[in-house]
């Protein structure tokens, strides 16, 4: 863990996302999907930015692009500029090496924190349910790895499935030997619940969710990003931003 | 080199090389900034705060960002004394600068339980007690108030958390009062007094509909802070600790000229844990006033 300066060296529009390139040479080594930075975007608090990318580095390399949406203060910034990070924090999503169905649910606004988990590897097969409102919220599938069973859902029915992800996820989590989820934590019980019924004894975070409150030190120092989990509490930046979803409260 | 020292009267003393700190609940229970923060540099660490039982303190949210700050409400979140003393105590021992204990004191009974548990173990060089604020239940005007017997209860805290202490006590005042209570602390056996613990504040939480209560943090906490050190500092002649807003060394130069002859830095920490270390280097009693 350091803190930082990173070199902007894109910022490009990746509908609906805004693609913002960081050169952090210091950080690479740790960075990993689900974990994250912090960055001193102009707030009195810092701003999470969780990598959306993580390419294989070469020589002189250390890049890592986060999509952001573009109301979002990074948006805004300008290659060339440099921003205060503080980073890599946090426990991230775990696949573990024997996986061979891996499945990632999304809402289309917590895709990004997903999209390192979309490149392949030999022996995995990995399947994508994403939801969005309307077709006009997509990220273009055509973006996404080719090899990558993408299943659409949208609330208007536009694109893909018409419905929500409730409808979609028995399903796919039968067909999974690991899930990683990034959504509105508002559906974490009732996809929990689905896995408690579709699954016989699920592993040890079998299902991987993501909670992210506003995380304030990054450290664990201020107690101020409690997440509710059996038996008490837990912190997002040290213990999380990913929880086993069969723990979560 | 100027030692900066806390508690002139108490036997041990508390003796700082810098004057800055960071403030409790701020910076963890051990070293959780150590890898960010040159805790070389600093004067002191203050960890906690510190309860008698573990406490799995608020239910969320407890973070909401306000104009010039963040209200932050934990509830006191922490594993208790026993749990921390287990899991810390060796992170203290090599701690480079003196560390000291944050304890909450919200009842004599939870002073004295933390006290006894913390007294007379080496690596704490001190230790901090926090007071209940006001409570907002409690009418502060007119001769029925209850004002009055909350003081006195606080009185009691006090006083307790000195009999079981064996290190130099500091107790951190509540704004809301820091005038009306610094001399009875004093009296009660205060080696030094931090000027002020984070005042309430309330804010509606959108996401949720509902409100937040909870300490304030950031730069605006500074005027009031510094206001709450001068009208202290006239009245009371133990060292004081300066705390509120400070985000910069000019910040806390002024809290030095106003009477404190230490600071406690506070939500800057978690904004850019590197000013610790810069405030501290330039506040060093080597350089000197600017």
């Amino acid at each position: 863990m350091v803190q930082t300066d990173a070199l902007i060296t894109g910022v490009e529009e990746s509908s609906p996302f805004v693609r913002v390139t960081l050169a952090v040479p210091d950080l690479r080594p740790a960075l990993a999907p689900g974990r994250f930075v912090l960055a001193d975007l102009g707030g009195y608090l810092r701003t999470p930015l969780f990598p959306a990318s993580l390419e294989t580095p070469g020589p002189g390399d250390g890049e890592f692009d986060v999509l952001v949406p573009p109301s979002h203060p990074g948006a805004a910034l300008q290659p060339g500029a440099r921003v205060d990070l503080i980073g890599s924090l946090g426990r991230g999503f775990e696949v573990p090496d024997v996986t061979r169905r891996l499945l990632l649910v999304a809402s289309i606004a917590h895709l990004p924190v997903l999209l390192p988990l979309t490149n392949q590897k030999p022996g995995l097969s990995t399947a994508l349910l994403l939801s969005a409102s309307t077709a006009a919220e997509l990220y273009p599938v055509q973006m996404l790895p080719p090899a990558l069973e993408v299943h659409v859902v949208t609330a208007d029915g536009s694109a893909g499935h018409r419905g929500a992800t409730l409808d979609l996820f028995p399903d796919l989590v039968r067909w999974a030997d690991c899930a990683c989820i990034a959504a509105d934590p508002a559906i974490y019980p009732a996809l929990a619940e689905i896995v408690r019924e579709s699954r016989m004894g699920p592993a040890h975070r079998f299902a991987q969710a993501l909670v992210a409150p506003p995380m304030v030190c990054g450290v664990g120092a201020c107690q101020g990003c409690a997440v509710p989990v059996a038996g008490g509490t837990k912190l997002a930046c040290t213990d999380g931003p990913v929880f086993d979803l069969l723990e979560l409260r | 080199m100027t030692a900066i020292q806390l508690a002139p009267e108490h036997k041990t003393g508390l003796t700082l090389s810098n004057p800055v700190m960071p403030a409790a609940g701020c910076f963890g229970l051990g070293l959780e900034y150590d890898r960010l923060v040159e805790v070389e540099a600093l004067g002191a660490v203050v960890v906690g705060p510190i309860t008698a039982a573990p406490r799995q303190g608020a239910a969320p949210p407890r973070v909401l960002a306000v104009p010039g700050g963040v209200l932050l409400h934990t509830g006191l979140a922490n594993p208790g004394i026993a749990a921390v003393m287990r899991r810390y105590s060796r992170t203290w021992v090599r701690c480079t600068v003196p560390v000291i204990a944050h304890v909450a004191g919200t009842s004599p009974d939870e002073a004295v339980s933390c006290c006894q548990r913390l007294s007379g173990i080496e690596a704490i060089a001190g230790i901090e007690l926090g007071l209940p604020d006001i409570p907002i239940s409690l009418n502060p005007i007119g001769p029925k108030s209850g004002l009055s017997d909350f003081l006195d209860d606080v009185v009691t805290i006090i006083q307790a958390a000195r009999v079981a202490a064996s290190q130099p006590l500091i107790v951190r005042l509540p704004m809301a009062y820091a005038d009306a209570l610094c001399e009875a602390a004093v009296e009660s056996g205060a080696n030094a007094l931090t000027i002020i613990a984070p005042p309430r504040g309330t804010a509606w939480h959108k996401p949720s509909e509902q409100f937040i209560t909870g300490g304030l943090h950031g730069p605006l906490v500074l005027p009031l802070a510094l206001r709450a050190l001068r009208r202290v500092a006239e009245r009371v002649p133990v060292p004081l600790i300066g705390c509120g807003g400070i985000h910069s060394a000019e910040d806390g130069r002024a809290f030095l000229r106003a009477g404190a002859v230490a600071i406690q830095i506070g939500g800057a920490i978690w904004h850019d844990p590197a000013c610790l270390a810069c405030i501290a280097r330039r506040l060093s009693p080597q350089v000197g006033p600017d």
